[in-house]
């Protein structure tokens, strides 16, 4: 079900960002910056959910208030001539990381968990067989 | 429960649906500045463009402003030039003049001499003209003439066999016409009274007058006044 949400939420930023009007090049550094910062956010949000300790008032206010605050480091660092965003996109993807193992790791597990169970099902009968086998022998 | 979790999954569509939006706006940004290949290089590589582009640009300026000075200073010699080609030209001028290479006219006085009735030692001679000419001369005329030769050298005027006075190597017949510019009252006054020269010829006998005249016209020297030897 969240997927399907994250599927047509995707397709309508799409379409709007497609159509939507052209921002000044000296704009697009602070918006890649933010960008990344919601990726971080998005990212999070679904590892919580997979967590199950999803909560949506710090979902949003990360979402926001970590693209505000990656943009005013940005800000910040061009106006002291330091490149203070690169700070921020390492900790970012760093983040990015860490929430995608998690997702990574969760549905790895779910995988195995579904193939070990077929396995001790086919087990459970070939099991007999070999021990009495083994028995035998 | 159930609530909660359509909730969570509108908010995470709504977060989507913002990253996505605002990741094509950035693609938009990315791709329409890729024409002038700025998105290539890094922001230190552009910046080392621009200060070598500002290097370049001042030096063109520098450049520029050196031809632009150096421009003024031949247009200034030129004039200065100019300035000096004309001072000489007025120098020429004034030198023509007085040397009578020029026809000249201006004001000053043109004496008359008819002989009078006199023996032959008190006749008009070559001295009597060269000396008016030379009292002239002292009372400031810029100019003078006998019978329309051109006075520049006291030389000038010379008498052959007390028979008939030259000037110029020309032979010169009464009655004698001496012109001279200059300020006329000067002029006569150095020849008119007070032992001038014109009372003396006067008392000899001979008939002189002497009229101002606001245009006295003086021919130039006809005589060819290149030097030979002079190296």
């Amino acid at each position: 079900m969240i997927f399907i949400a994250i599927l047509i939420g995707c397709i309508l930023g799409a379409i709007l960002g497609m159509n939507a009007p052209m921002i000044s090049y000296t704009y697009s550094s602070y918006l890649a910056i933010a960008i990344i910062a919601a990726l971080d956010s998005v990212f999070g949000g679904i590892a919580s959910v997979i967590k199950k300790n999803f909560d949506l008032k710090i979902f949003i206010s990360g979402f926001f208030g970590n693209a505000i605050l990656a943009i005013l480091l940005t800000v910040l660092g061009q106006k002291l001539n330091v490149d203070i965003y690169l700070a921020a996109i390492v900790v970012f993807v760093w983040r990015m990381f860490m929430n995608l193992g998690t997702i990574r790791r969760y549905y790895v597990e779910k995988w195995t968990d579904k193939l070990t169970k077929k396995a001790e099902k086919n087990t459970k009968i070939e099991g007999k067989e070999i021990k009495s086998e083994v028995n035998n022998s | 429960m159930k609530k909660g979790k359509i909730i969570m999954t509108i908010t995470i569509g709504i977060a989507c649906f913002v990253l996505v939006a605002i990741m094509f706006m950035q693609f938009k940004i990315v791709n329409e500045t890729d024409i002038t290949s700025i998105e290539v290089m890094q922001e230190a590589e552009l910046r080392t463009e621009l200060s070598n582009w500002k290097e370049k640009y001042e030096e063109a300026n520098q450049k520029y402003e050196e031809t632009k000075s150096t421009i003024e200073e031949y247009k200034k010699t030129k004039e200065s030039n100019e300035e000096t080609s004309k001072l000489l030209e007025q120098e020429l001028e004034q030198v023509n003049m007085a040397l009578g290479k020029t026809d000249v006219e201006g004001q000053g006085i043109v004496i008359t001499i008819k002989e009078g009735d006199t023996d032959e030692f008190n006749k008009i001679s070559s001295d009597d003209l060269l000396i008016i000419a030379n009292a002239l001369k002292l009372a400031g005329a810029e100019a003078v003439s006998i019978n329309d030769e051109r006075i520049i050298r006291y030389d000038m005027a010379s008498i052959n066999n007390n028979t008939f006075i030259k000037v110029n190597g020309q032979r010169i017949l009464p009655p004698y016409v001496i012109k001279a510019i200059g300020n006329p009252t000067y002029l006569e006054s150095e020849l008119v009274g007070s032992g001038g020269y014109v009372d003396v010829l006067r008392k000899l006998g001979h008939d002189i007058t002497i009229e101002p005249s606001d245009k006295v016209l003086i021919n130039k020297i006809k005589e060819d006044i290149t030097t030979k030897y002079i190296e």
